[in-house]
């Protein structure tokens, strides 16, 4: 056989080809590590005030902004509607941080060398959330987080809020959803992103405390596209139960491989909050099929109102944006999802304080969020922008209660509020299935 | 062992899709001389072409064909489009690296921008999962292997056996001596943007069918893989393209069992470093 490759003998192109070979794998290099910024709508100085979606919209987490840029759609919506926060509209706007520290930082250093009318900004998930936060609170500006990291529990950052669960609680949560279930074997399946791994740790101890055994703990690589070691490996440990968050594509071609190496039979599931969403369910029911999903899937997720006057308002202004996120499965999920709920809620907070303070500046209407969140005796409850505007008109005092139920800020300007378990029917819809009580967690409590 | 024998199955199926996709990507790099970077998002572009025909309820076995369809017809309007205007304006092979890196992120993005963020997945029954010894492999899984090897024999007998094959080795080796010789390069150029095209649009559909979920961006730390498998093999090698993606795709797969499973595709490159370092011309590239 003489020919036995394209181009075996040829001898004159080797330096150009090694040179090549070098380039090849820098490029390779660059093209994983591109920057990636969409940048939408900004008005001018006097103009509409901006909020800033500050979270991953491509990369293994980009699910996460498009859920956030909803909320903002749906709180600016209604706030607009209202006439906007002292006569200045407001308008939404996407940055992304690809879900990387190393894209975070100078996202945000151009976002807001970039937005002179930055008003707030909103999302900010573990991925990125110890990087940015500090430059956010730098730059005296007030910021709604989706990250659960237990860092922020304890650490006081004069801007930042949080509306959403710390990772310690949603790791206690998940295990007591186990525990209600009377599984005993478990195994762990989480993405290696920060804002994925940070559940292990408490939920190994939260294992432990409730005298459940441990058998597997898988880390899964977000870029790669298989995963049939790490599922033959879970499946050999024979588990009760998978707790999980791995987004993007990982999740299905994961859970597909472990259905088809469990000999076409789902092992139970349960997910963190960040699985309520469309993208994820869009995703992970094409992969293993929606009826099997749905009766092996349970999520945690902090209880929010399905009725009311504040879920009216909030179903009404949200599902009048759909499509502007474009495609990203059943819309109606993000009416559950914890970062459309809590985020439209910080927006309705930030611009009440600003109303009553009379002022943008966010060194004046900070403090306000607070009291408007917290409430102070004989404050009148109101559920939307449009009803606290009138009431500060009318001169009453006000606290502000939304979709995602009443807030708490402790000193460190978290609030978290009840658990519940929710999940997903044959058709996309999200039901809640069982609540959890404050005990439950405190008892897996490290 | 019986693990070490699934991720050894595992790694056959990993391996497989990997020689068809690099053995396109060599091919290429051979015969036209650019090392088309842009070859992972005509992949994942083709993944979606067989996507559109699953959906509209025919076979995804007739969607991959279609895909091999559309890889070609996509690889020779990049060549003319694009590449060829830079090489007849003397653009270095450096360069042209850039411009096809450039031109994947305008190729992934825009696809994006079209099917939006989502994850989707081909409408597919895996069937049985049949076990021989430790292995476990579904039907879907067999078929890939074994497209694979009908792929991999096709262009073995393509370069061993035919004009084409022979006119597309001397083209490889020597441009214009093949032009001396009377060999129409342009035209062989042409074949082979298809011939690899085709090979490309049948990995990006394969490899979507094994990832069983995918989405616009799937294809990049894969394209890292490919690269792995060509360079260990031997740049322009075919037959070092399928030797290195068997050793890639079962070291990788076989690394995930015994090592964590997060580290698996570092473990491609350093298979791929220490190959360099004992034999830098690859596992099949010519010494001298």
């Amino acid at each position: 056989m003489v020919h036995n490759a394209v181009a075996g003998d040829r001898k004159s192109d080797r330096p150009a080809r090694t040179a090549l070979a070098a380039l090849c794998a820098v490029a390779v290099v660059t093209l994983a590590a591109c920057t990636n910024t969409a940048a939408g709508s900004s008005g001018s100085g006097s103009g509409p005030l901006t909020v800033a979606d500050l979270a991953p919209f491509t990369g293994p987490d980009a699910d996460l902004g498009p859920t956030y840029l909803a909320s903002c759609f749906g709180a600016t919506r209604a706030i607009n509607a209202a006439g906007g926060v002292l006569g200045h509209t407001l308008n939404c706007k996407s940055v992304d941080t690809r879900g990387d520290p190393a894209d975070a930082v100078p996202a945000t250093r151009q976002m807001f060398a970039s937005t002179s009318n930055l008003a707030l900004v909103i999302g900010v998930t573990s991925d990125e959330a110890a990087s940015v936060v500090p430059i956010i609170n730098a730059n005296k500006t007030v910021v709604f987080s989706m990250t659960g990291q237990s860092e922020f529990d304890s650490t006081h950052f004069d801007y930042f809020y949080r509306l959403v669960a710390p990772d310690l609680d949603e790791s206690y949560a998940m295990v007591a959803i186990a525990q209600q279930k009377h599984y005993s074997k478990i195994a762990l399946a989480f993405g290696n992103d920060i804002g994925s791994q940070t559940f292990v740790r408490p939920a190994i101890g939260a294992i432990k405390k409730a005298g459940m055994t441990l058998v597997d703990n898988e880390t899964l690589d977000l870029q790669a596209t298989t995963f049939r070691t790490e599922a033959a490996k879970i499946v050999a440990a024979h588990p009760d139960v998978i707790l999980t968050e791995a987004l993007g594509a990982t999740a299905a071609s994961f859970l597909s491989e472990v259905k088809q190496l469990n000999g076409g039979t789902m092992i139970p599931i349960i997910g963190t909050s960040a699985t309520i969403a469309p993208a994820w369910y869009s995703s992970v029911s094409g992969a293993v099929g929606a009826s099997t999903l749905a009766s092996n899937y349970v999520a945690d997720n902090l209880v929010v109102q399905s009725t009311g006057p504040a879920y009216r308002t909030f179903s009404q202004n949200l599902l009048a944006e759909k499509g502007k996120v474009g495609n990203t499965g059943n819309f109606n999920t993000y009416l559950t999802a914890p970062g459309a709920v809590h985020l439209y809620d910080g927006i309705n907070l930030a611009a009440l304080a600003m109303t009553e303070a009379k002022s943008t500046d966010p060194t004046v209407f900070r403090p306000l969020i607070e009291k408007i969140g917290n409430g102070v005796p004989g404050a009148t409850v109101v559920t939307s922008f449009a009803q606290g505007v009138a009431d500060l008109k009318a001169g009453k005092t006000i606290r502000y209660v939304g979709p995602g139920g009443p807030t708490n800020f402790d000193s460190f300007h978290d609030s978290t509020g009840l658990f519940e378990v929710d999940t997903y029917d044959s058709t996309g819809q999200v039901k809640v299935v069982g609540q959890l009580t404050p005990q439950e967690l405190r008892a897996l409590a490290g | 062992m019986s693990l070490l024998l699934a991720s050894l199955g595992f790694g056959l199926v990993t391996a497989a899709v990997l020689a068809v996709a690099s053995v396109g990507f060599t091919m290429q790099f051979a015969v036209t001389d650019v090392l088309n970077l842009a070859y992972s998002a005509v992949m994942i572009i083709c993944a979606y072409v067989a996507y559109a025909v699953s959906r509209a309820g025919i076979s995804v076995w007739f969607g991959v064909a279609v895909a091999a369809v559309a890889g070609a017809l996509l690889s020779v309007v990049l060549n003319r489009g694009v590449y060829t205007p830079f090489q007849r304006r003397g653009t270095s092979p450096i360069a042209i690296v850039i411009v096809s890196l450039g031109l994947t992120l305008i190729l992934e993005f825009g696809l994006q921008a079209y099917v939006g963020g989502n994850n989707v997945s081909y409408r597919v029954n895996q069937g049985p999962s049949l076990h021989l010894g430790g292995l476990q492999l579904t039907v879907v899984q067999l078929v890939i292997i074994a497209l694979s090897v009908v792929a991999m024999l096709s262009v073995h007998a393509l370069l061993a056996f035919t004009k084409l094959g022979k006119a597309m080795r001397a083209t490889a080796a020597d441009r214009s001596l093949a032009r001396t010789c009377g060999i129409r390069t342009d035209r062989v150029v042409t074949t082979t943007w298809m011939i690899s095209g085709a090979l490309c649009g049948v990995g990006g559909s394969v490899f979507a069918l094994d990832a069983g979920s995918f989405g616009a961006t799937s294809t990049d730390l894969f394209l890292v893989l490919i690269l792995a498998a060509v360079f260990l093999g031997g740049p322009g090698q075919s037959y070092g393209a399928m030797l290195g993606a068997l050793v890639i795709g079962i070291g990788t797969e076989v690394s995930a069992a015994y090592v964590t499973p997060a580290y698996k595709d570092v473990v491609a490159f350093v298979l791929l470093l220490i190959m360099l370092a004992a034999r830098p011309t690859g596992l099949l590239g010519s010494r001298t």
